[in-house]
């Protein structure tokens, strides 16, 4: 086992014993506001993953996923605010009218690759965007639609709903980390190989006999259905849904949050997103021109670490181990998991 | 009825040629960089925000149309050198440091010249009639002014030893630096130039629109569908594309409302993707 793994393993479970006691740990040394900001960051996070499984695995670059994300909150609003949905349908109404949305559009989107990939992810997400700005009727437009909690879960008496702030914390926690195993198994599974040798080179994937077009397009419903949940799940969380998440910038401030973090990694939208959220909260507090800051961040990280956070932490680490395995022995290939 | 069909069609043919020094900047910084640019609506952003200072520090506005290209020239010679020029290789990283450029540039602008916009008045008022209507003669100058950049930008491009250099560059960079052609500050001076008609635009733009730190987020992916219609590295197509964009949109604005012109474009914008990505202009890919 190498040094690596062996500190990485060390600091997952820091970090999963960490999450796991964030509402009680955290109100302690500081106030509940943090327990929520980091529900929030959870969401957040996934959302970026969404871009970064496209990007980091497959190769595409998506500048539209706000698209699916937009879906994801429209789907919980609607639901409960006009239709009258209870929590659990509203939720699946949500995440279907995401992967819908990324099925339909995917099936055009995918036939283009890099430049005119990211563009065409964008100006579907604008004409969507323009569209719910002007259905007042249906979505209130830049409003948005507010709408009241129902419950999560009752038996008889017992009541669980967001309004509690553990249960809803837990509830987020457990929803993004289950997305994250998911996205976790599929990159391990052969279907992830095939998404890694289409990145890697999309010629020779073809000439060795990978259906290059529909796994992209599994791909992209993939990262759709995870912008969807993390859309759905900012729903709950704010109790509202509207336009201003389907813009341009939504979409750009996830994939700069993906390729700060690093791209490619299972981490690195995680820690990307923390990053740049605890800056604006910590600093926005005290001084009102935070987005400086952000800016002035993102420049220096893709100058000084290009392949993003996780990319210079490993390459830190790689230079232990290599000292620790002296010279002589051939460098081993980097695999990312 | 008519009229209102002329004046929009009239004000979208101006907006767009105004569209169209902007989307200059974008596509040969695109061409010959092979950076996605998303911070170049706030170039012409800052353009309309130096215009703005110009007229208040000296009360002369037409100082504007030189000030502000000047300034636009040499911030964008000091983003490439000190921003673009370490992370050149890879477009991916292109739009995570822009993006940060488009931050800073808009958050700098809101801290000198304040979060609420401010008019400018033209410095020519009055209107002339043309075709049966009245129409305002700062709309008209504004068109020449756009019309003589577009055309200096082309005639430096194809008649001038560093315009040459920039097509060069831009077709095979490897042979160009094997013919002694000095690519580094060719790329300096290619920002500085999409900076600079950026700007220009904006210094333009200004007694059009309103002067606002968020002025460039709409203008953005404008610009970048002009880019695409009009073919990526076919600068003469985006031009084309831009007016033509900007005077559909002008149209159609005359019947239903400005979102439904703009869901209009994109969906045009969709089409020529999927059915032509090398452009509407070109018969085949490069």
């Amino acid at each position: 086992m190498t040094l690596r793994s062996t500190i990485e393993r060390m600091l997952f479970a820091l970090f999963a014993a960490f999450m796991l006691s964030v509402p009680w740990v955290v109100p302690a040394f500081v106030n509940d506001f943090w327990v929520n900001l980091i529900a929030e960051v959870l969401i957040w996070s996934l959302f970026a993953a969404s871009v970064n499984l496209l990007f980091g695995y497959v190769g595409l670059l998506s500048f539209g996923q706000a698209l699916y994300f937009g879906f994801g909150m429209y789907g919980v609003g609607i639901g409960i605010d006009h239709l009258g949905l209870s929590f659990w349908p509203a939720f699946g109404l949500g995440i279907t009218a995401a992967v819908a949305m990324a099925l339909l559009s995917g099936v055009l989107a995918v036939r283009l690759t890099w430049h005119y990939f990211a563009i065409i992810t964008v100006v579907f997400s604008l004409i969507f965007y323009f569209l719910a700005v002007t259905m007042k009727s249906l979505t209130g437009g830049d409003d948005g639609i507010n709408f009241s909690m129902p419950p999560t879960f009752s038996f008889g008496g017992t009541v669980l709903s967001f309004t509690n702030q553990t249960f809803q914390y837990f509830f987020i926690l457990t929803t993004v980390a289950l997305c994250f195993y998911l996205m976790h198994r599929v990159i391990r599974s052969p279907l992830g190989k095939a998404f890694l040798a289409i990145r890697d080179n999309d010629v020779r994937a073809s000439l060795i006999g990978l259906n290059v077009y529909l796994l992209r397009l599994i791909a992209f419903v993939m990262a759709g259905f995870l912008a969807g949940v993390a859309g759905a799940l900012f729903a709950f969380f704010g109790r509202y849904a509207s336009a201003s998440y389907m813009f341009y910038h939504v979409s750009g401030e996830a994939v700069v949050w993906a390729i700060v973090g690093g791209a490619g990694t299972l981490f690195g939208p995680i820690i990307g997103t923390s990053l740049f959220i605890f800056i604006r909260e910590v600093v926005s507090t005290r001084w009102e021109h935070h987005a400086l800051i952000v800016g002035v961040m993102a420049i220096l990280v893709v100058i000084m670490a290009p392949k993003g956070l996780v990319g210079l932490w490993r390459d830190l680490l790689g230079r232990l181990d290599d000292r620790e395995t002296s010279g002589n022995v051939a460098k081993k290939l980097r695999t990312e998991p | 009825m008519s009229d209102t069909l002329l004046l929009l069609a009239l004000n979208g043919l101006i907006w767009g040629l105004i569209i169209a020094l902007i989307a200059l900047g974008l596509s040969i910084i695109f061409g010959l960089l092979d950076v996605i640019n998303i911070a170049h609506g706030d170039f012409f952003m800052v353009g309309t925000v130096v215009a703005w200072f110009t007229l208040q520090l000296t009360g002369n506005f037409w100082l504007g149309f030189i000030v502000a290209p000047l300034v636009g020239f040499i911030l964008g010679a000091l983003i490439q050198r000190i921003v673009i020029q370490p992370i050149r290789s890879t477009a991916a990283l292109s739009i995570v440091a822009t993006f940060g450029l488009s931050l800073i540039l808009q958050e700098v602008v809101r801290i000198t010249f304040g979060p609420t916009p401010h008019r400018i008045l033209p410095p020519i008022t009055g209107t002339v009639p043309l075709f049966g209507i009245q129409y305002e003669i700062y709309r008209i100058f504004a068109a020449g002014l756009s019309i003589a950049a577009l055309a200096g930008f082309f005639l430096f491009l194809q008649y001038t030893k560093v315009g040459t250099w920039m097509r060069a560059v831009r077709h095979d960079r490897d042979t160009a630096i094997a013919m002694g052609i000095p690519a580094q500050r060719i790329y300096i001076l290619t920002f500085a130039i999409g900076f600079a008609l950026a700007a220009f635009g904006g210094a333009v733009a200004a007694p059009i629109t309103t002067v606002d730190f968020r002025g460039g987020v709409d203008i953005l992916p404008f610009c970048f569908m002009a880019v695409i219609i009009g073919g990526l590295g076919n600068l003469p197509g985006t031009a084309a594309a831009a007016v033509l964009l900007s005077f559909m949109e002008g149209v159609i604005q005359s019947t239903a409302d400005p979102t439904i012109a703009r869901i209009a474009s994109l969906v045009l914008m969709s089409a020529v993707l999927l059915l032509r990505p090398q452009g509407l202009f070109k018969g085949y890919v490069r």
